[in-house]
């Protein structure tokens, strides 16, 4: 399918920068934690920028199902396809918050 | 031999009650300061993912504060003027016969002078006029303005320092006046945390940060619920906390009505990471095993804890894990609450006014509720938790307090002995 194409091209090319290496070498199976070495922040970070590239907001909720590359593809087909709806989704999940403050 | 150490006055700002009085008052009740935020003018609250806080709603500085020195500073610095200005007279020091060099003053502050540091980028980005920059600028965002101030309204001309380590900054603000005293540099410390960065662009990067409660943007009381399944994340907050410590003996000379002991303190780093815990607790366990030790006091003879505990998922459970480290056993019998289930995360504010609500505790024999502990979490489960207020002496308090930047901080509190 073409837009998941452009999606997850656009996705390796955001990870590719941010991990500062060739997008070609990471795939859809990769763990962003245990493959690629995300921290929690760092997973943050990467949706900061992956939110500017497809011009969507991410709700915190959401963020519990987005482990792999793969997820992330997906997740963010599913909401560009859904436009603006799934932006207001509340179904209550487990907390993210990873920090110490 | 070095000086003991006491408390022999306290001042609150909080949003929950200006004043210890009301503050404490509040606090037994379980009465939560967790509001909506209106607005940040002029930002509609919709493009912020949380839109709650604790703001200190009724502070009017003028009805508080000398104008002249008032209008001077941000509004961290009005909180924390306020607060001195509360324990000085709770403490009845008269500085007229202090020697002055012998006052020190040291502030826990995480951000510092927000209010008008945002409004004045604002303004010259949006303006584009360098000249209407305003003159006051510099000296009110650099972070030593509330130290600077408080002597100045004081008269206190010993040590001025101000400590900013994020979250714990001002438990190691206690932690240094602490050595201060009994090092002999000072006699009196005038001991603050105070911050007021509720504001546009922190609170935004806060949300950015995901650190902040979202679930809850409906019923803004539910958002901080510490230790509680249903957490998502911590609630800013806002306010200041000011102790007067003392060496007990000049504290006995001027016969000061003495609240507590300063006992015990220690500072570490993780070294591990700018804003995540290491989940395995040792690192927290460590710093509360040598505060115990530095306060020459075992982990059997705690009875209350006055914990950390922001209302995120990671933090609290860390923070139980490493309770159950140094406790063992008796981590099951101690009074454990969390003082930001009712006012949010102060930020600089959080250690002073954790350890007003643990002298409180020693003074009066009750521990607050922990406001929301509906749903007890697996992770993080302690009977000494409570919604309701916890009726029990308490001979020793441990106070925690931890920080971006990998940074802990652990302050002993103990009833004070002749």
């Amino acid at each position: 399918m073409a837009t998941t194409n452009t999606t997850a091209l656009k996705i390796r090319t955001a990870l590719g920068e941010y991990l500062k290496r060739e997008p070609a070498s990471i795939t859809e199976r990769h763990h962003l934690r245990d493959d690629l070495g995300l921290d929690s922040m760092a997973v943050i970070e990467l949706l900061y920028r992956i939110e500017e590239v497809f011009d969507i907001q991410i709700p915190d909720e959401d963020l519990v199902g987005l482990t792999t590359v793969g997820h992330v593809i997906t997740y963010v087909d599913k909401r560009l396809g859904s436009t603006r709806s799934v932006a207001a989704s509340k179904k209550p999940s487990k907390s993210t918050s990873k920090k110490r403050s | 031999m070095p000086s003991r150490v006491v408390v022999t006055g306290m001042g609150i700002v909080s949003p929950i009650g200006i004043g210890t009085s009301e503050f404490w008052k509040a606090a037994l009740a379980g009465r939560s300061g967790i509001t909506a935020i209106k607005s940040f003018e002029p930002f509609p609250m919709e493009g912020y993912r949380s839109r709650v806080a604790g703001q200190v709603h009724d502070f009017v500085p003028e009805q508080l504060l000398d104008g002249v020195l008032a209008d001077r500073v941000d509004r961290y610095a009005q909180f924390a003027l306020a607060a001195v200005k509360e324990a000085l007279a709770d403490s009845h020091l008269q500085m007229g016969r202090e020697n002055p060099h012998r006052v020190g003053v040291i502030v826990g502050a995480g951000m510092g002078g927000m209010v008008m540091g945002e409004r004045e980028i604002t303004q010259l980005y949006r303006q584009q006029r360098p000249h209407r920059v305003h003159p006051n600028f510099i000296p009110v965002i650099t972070l030593n303005s509330a130290s600077g101030i408080v002597a100045m309204a004081s008269g206190a001309k010993g040590p001025n320092l101000t400590i900013s380590t994020a979250c714990s900054s001002s438990a190691h603000a206690l932690g240094q006046a602490l050595q201060c005293i009994r090092d002999g540099r000072a006699d009196v410390v005038i001991t603050v945390g105070a911050d007021a960065s509720i504001t546009p662009l922190v609170f935004a990067g806060f949300c950015s940060l995901r650190a902040l409660s979202t679930k809850y943007n409906d019923q803004p009381d539910k958002a901080s619920r510490p230790f509680d399944r249903g957490r998502d994340g911590f609630v800013m907050g806002e306010g200041a906390g000011a102790l007067i410590l003392e060496s007990a003996a000049h504290a006995r000379k001027r016969k000061a009505q003495i609240y507590a002991e300063v006992a015990g303190y220690a500072a570490t780093s993780e070294a591990y990471h700018m804003v995540i815990p290491r989940e395995d607790g040792e690192e927290v366990a460590t710093t509360m095993r040598l505060a115990l030790a530095d306060a020459g006091i075992t982990p059997a003879q705690v009875d209350y804890i006055n914990a950390h505990a922001t209302s995120t998922s990671i933090g609290d459970a860390v923070e139980a894990k490493a309770l159950q480290r140094v406790f063992k056993a008796r981590a099951r019998k101690i009074a454990i609450n969390a003082t930001k289930s009712l006012i949010g995360h102060t930020l600089g504010a959080a250690g002073a006014i954790g350890a007003i609500a643990s002298v409180l505790a020693i003074q009066t024999g009750q521990i607050h509720p922990t406001a929301n502990y509906d749903d007890p979490d697996p992770a993080c489960a302690l009977p000494g938790i409570s919604r309701s207020v916890q009726e029990r002496r308490v001979n020793v308090a441990l106070l925690n307090a931890f920080g971006f930047g990998s940074n802990n901080a652990a302050v002993v509190l103990k009833r004070a002995s002749d």
